[in-house]
């Protein structure tokens, strides 16, 4: 038996012990490190964040959404359905367990408000996603004996980067359902080991490994046999790039359904563009309308479109928080994330829910003045396009170095209303909305565009760039030479953040981390807030 | 076969973008605008006054400037353009016409617009959005885009002359070129062709990078040399290919293949005359300006068109030109990192064989022709393998 030793024993300050049990350990003395299993950042035990935080994380978060994923398989369409799309596809039963785990990773050490906010942002988008993917396999052929059900004839493809507002006007109707955006988008965050086969599976029937991998990954769904049958038509779209438009032809080949190309001009500043752009979202309902059978219902547009607006209003109103005060409680991922899902699938209730649920937490955090992220060295703006099997690297940041990603590019997107006062005007702003997608207003569309840098910057009091170096987008690799200029020029402090969007083989989450702690030891001569988080392996992990 | 009498003329002006005939139209007083792509229609750029200069990077080694500015991972031949533009190589230029029809090239233009890159106080470069579809909204669309963009700036800048009867004088002249060439090109359908797929590249790349007054007096006389040109009694070569692809302004990568025994008979890429050198035709009643739009819009077989129809009618462009041209096989040849590209070449190279039934080489290159050895072993294993599925055929027979 291990002696005790009464020493030690008599040197314990017990006032410390009980605080720390009851507040959790402050910020410098967590070593959250200590807390995962070698390679595969499984948690030896939850992070004990104090009585209250634990238990809310507990009982509000871990517990609750596990009843909550229950409950939104049983409203969305039942366990039947679901446990053969659990079978059948790779994507599924490769993601859906772990989504707890990815929680973890997102909402690491966050206490107080900034917790509670920041996962009520992941709960809306897990109610979205299995929305998404139930009304998939409701539909699904494949899951239905190669019949074409009644599901089937009401469902909407589209490219998961064609706006979902486009088809407000048969909202009442029929569903639409992005084609990537739960196989690819989504599970790449989840577990980031999936999508690895599907970029394995493209490349095998040729494809270099050297073009964009989210289309690569998109494009070898197919290769796979991998993507439900649950639509007899496709709108797909130009948005971002060169890849996303020479992917859709192999995709086109394995579908093989009714197709409409939706593209948006690229030259969008152009006034004389916008025109074209909204005569080309008019022949796009034309062609639903043709291959429905279904007119057009403007009250629709209009409805869904007034509460769109709703959405902007209110990420307005964070973004003010968020660029004036440090009371902002939404973590950098969360903000990225919920920003993108949302504005690029279009309306949903969970999303008018979830804004009721923080907008109280975060009137809360300015009329208290909660310092939400008390141990914020340095205000960062993440610029370009963002690692997806490591968008979580802000809470890891915050949690070392005291980095706080205050906002990114993606979430800077969609930003505008939509007039909805005649038909005319409305057509005129969903084709500048479609215009300002993620990737097209700024990494690849005009240059200009993606120097709006500077002044998000200011705006955000940000005094550090993460600037996102994805190795095989061809729109920002185009441009590295006068960011760096102009990095220097304006003395500012840019950390490039190579990867492979979704492709953790090029780069992996070690090598990131590895980057960042270079820089912050060599250039900013700092030292880390958790030093147990400098170098860990998670080479296994989700 | 006896020389070209101006091949090496030819030759010669491909040797540098600001050639003998560039320097002698500025000379006279015109305005080179340069442009990279297709979809900047060149006769726009062939008003009187002025004249169009496809730009190339000939000669470039590695770009190490461009590369700081576009990374080691973008396509080469952008960063090459962006090398030549810092060396000072396109000084000559007046004005860029640019397109963002892809992304790289764009960039590279952007680069144009963004820096003092050009040391020529007249320089400007200016951007035409291009649409993605063959419909009436485009054609109205680009139209209005070639007037705003190109036309208006031209007479803005320069006081170029773009009445519809200086662009019908534009248009008669370039269509005296697609004819030539045209003309030129069709020889390489005869079983044993005069002209090589080598010299063909040649007069093809002369045709977009001089002004074309000074150039249609050679084109004339090579066209009118070639029909008493006599071919080698028995063709050197062991296959007829179809050459298509990403962009190539090398002639020397034809050359290369040539040597390995392969005829090139056609040429559908980027720079080549597949589509390219079609002549454009105006309605009676027509706008000029609506005439070229449309042409530009209708001929062009690039893999940025989005409809379905287009994506699945350019497999079958490439089968109806190995018939046309009676080829044996197909090579597609992509630059790496071009996106469009390396999936096209993906999908030829398995739905040509499969549903058109013709052998397929798909190959990926840079820019500079720099991995000679392993395209060479790679060119004369599909032309055996060619060979040996002949005599299979025949044997079956």
């Amino acid at each position: 038996m291990k002696k005790i030793d009464l020493k030690k024993l008599k040197q314990l300050d017990v006032k410390k012990l009980a605080k720390d049990f009851w507040q959790g350990k402050p910020h410098g003395e967590r070593r959250l490190g200590e807390l995962y299993e070698d390679k595969t950042g499984l948690y030896k035990h939850r992070e004990w964040r104090g009585v209250k935080d634990t238990f809310y994380y507990f009982n509000n978060i871990w517990l609750y959404n596990y009843i909550m994923m229950v409950g939104d398989i049983m409203k969305f369409g039942g366990p039947v359905i679901f446990a053969k799309g659990l079978w059948r596809y790779r994507w599924m039963g490769q993601t859906y367990l772990p989504v707890l785990h990815w929680f973890d990773r997102g909402l690491e050490g966050l206490r107080g408000e900034a917790l509670r906010a920041s996962a009520w942002h992941y709960r809306a988008m897990v109610c979205v996603t299995i929305n998404q993917f139930m009304n998939m396999f409701k539909a699904d052929a494949n899951l239905h004996g190669g019949k074409h059900n009644e599901a089937w004839h009401h469902s909407i493809a589209h490219k998961e980067t064609v706006w979902g507002g486009i088809f407000y006007p048969w909202a009442d109707k029929f569903t639409h359902i992005p084609l990537e955006m739960i196989p690819y988008f989504v599970t790449c965050h989840v577990n980031n080991h999936t999508v690895l086969n599907y970029i394995d599976a493209v490349q095998s029937i040729g494809l270099p490994g050297d073009p964009c991998p989210m289309c690569q990954a998109e494009a070898g769904l197919f290769v796979q046999d991998d993507m439900p049958d649950y639509a007899p038509f496709v709108i797909t779209s130009n948005e971002a790039c060169d890849g996303s438009v020479a992917s859709t032809a192999i995709q086109d080949w394995f579908m093989n359904i009714p197709l409409f190309a939706m593209p948006q001009p690229m030259q969008f500043d152009d006034p004389l563009v916008q025109e074209h752009c909204a005569n080309e979202i008019k022949e796009c309902w034309r062609f639903i309308e043709e291959q429905t059978g279904v007119p057009f219902d403007w009250e629709q547009l209009k409805k869904n479109l007034e509460k769109q607006n709703e959405l902007q209003r209110f990420e307005w109103e964070k973004w003010d928080v968020a660029a004036n005060t440090n009371h902002y409680p939404i973590n950098g991922v969360a903000q990225a994330l919920y920003r993108i899902y949302q504005s690029q699938y279009g309306e949903h209730y969970i999303w008018h829910d979830t804004d009721k649920r923080v907008r109280k937490i975060l009137e809360k955090c300015v009329e208290q003045r909660i310092d939400t992220f008390p141990m914020t060295r340095h205000r960062m703006i993440a610029w370009s396009c963002a690692p997806l099997y490591y968008s979580h690297w802000c809470t890891w940041a915050y949690n070392c170095w005291g980095l706080n990603t205050i906002i990114n590019m993606d979430s800077l997107m969609f930003d505008m209303e939509i007039r909805t006062d005649n038909l005319e005007n409305t057509v005129m702003d969903m084709a500048k909305y479609h215009e300002w997608a993620p990737m097209r207003r700024m990494a690849v569309g005009g240059m200009h565009h993606i120097f709006e840098l500077w002044e998000n910057m200011e705006k955000f009091h940000c005094d550090m760039v993460m600037m996102y170096d994805q190795l095989q987008c061809k729109g920002m690799q185009g441009v590295v030479g006068l960011f760096e200029d102009e990095f220097r020029a304006r003395n500012i402090h840019a950390i490039w953040m190579p990867h492979a969007l979704p492709d953790k083989r090029t780069v992996s989450r070690a090598e990131i981390r590895r980057i960042i702690n270079d820089y912050m030891t060599t250039v900013m001569q700092e030292e880390p807030l958790d030093p147990s988080l400098l170098d860990f392996d998670d080479s296994e992990s989700w | 076969m006896r020389d070209l009498k101006h091949l090496i003329f030819f030759e010669n002006l491909l040797q540098e973008a600001n050639n003998d005939l560039v320097k002698q139209a500025r000379q006279e007083g015109r305005y080179a605008l340069g442009y990279t792509c297709y979809f900047m229609p060149e006769v726009l750029l062939d008003l009187p006054g002025c004249f169009s200069v496809r730009l190339r990077a000939p000669r470039c080694g590695s770009p190490e400037m461009a590369t700081y500015y576009m990374s080691n991972r973008t396509c080469h031949y952008g960063r090459s353009l962006m090398e030549r533009a810092l060396e000072g190589g396109f000084n000559f230029l007046d004005a860029q016409l640019a397109t963002e029809t892809c992304t790289v090239t764009c960039r590279f233009q952007e680069h144009l617009k963004q820096m003092d890159v050009i040391q020529n106080p007249n320089f400007f470069c200016e951007f035409t959005d291009v649409p993605f579809k063959k419909t009436e909204n485009s054609f109205v669309h680009y139209r209005r885009q070639l007037q705003a963009h190109v036309l208006d700036p031209l007479h803005e800048k320069f006081g170029i002359d773009t009445s519809d009867e200086a662009l019908l004088a534009a248009i008669a002249q370039h269509n005296e070129v697609c004819r030539l060439i045209s003309e030129i090109g069709a020889y390489r359908k005869l079983d044993n062709p005069p002209i090589t797929g080598y010299e063909f590249h040649v007069i093809q790349l002369v045709s977009l990078t001089c002004p074309k007054d000074l150039i249609l007096p050679y084109l004339r006389e090579t066209a009118e040399e070639l029909k008493t040109r006599q071919p080698e009694l028995r063709s050197p070569f062991r296959i007829r290919v179809v050459l298509a692809g990403a962009e190539n302004d090398d002639p020397y990568f034809t050359q290369l293949l040539e040597s390995c025994g392969a005829l090139v008979v056609a040429d559908r890429y980027c720079y080549g005359s597949l589509p390219g050198r079609e002549e454009i035709h105006v309605a009676e009643g027509q706008s000029p300006l609506d005439a070229i739009a449309r042409h530009y819009l209708s001929t062009s077989m690039c893999p940025r068109f989005m409809p379905q129809e287009d994506m699945r009618g350019r497999k079958k462009y490439l089968a109806d030109l190995v018939r046309e041209y009676h080829a044996d096989g197909l090579i597609v040849a992509s630059n790496k990192f071009c996106e469009y590209w390396s999936y096209e070449r993906t999908m030829d190279a398995l739905i040509l064989p499969r549903d058109f039934g013709i052998p397929t080489c798909s190959i990926e290159k840079e820019y500079v022709n720099s991995a000679s050895g392993q395209l060479r072993t790679r060119f004369q294993a599909f032309i055996e393998s060619v060979e040996i599925k002949k005599i299979q055929e025949g044997a079956k027979k």
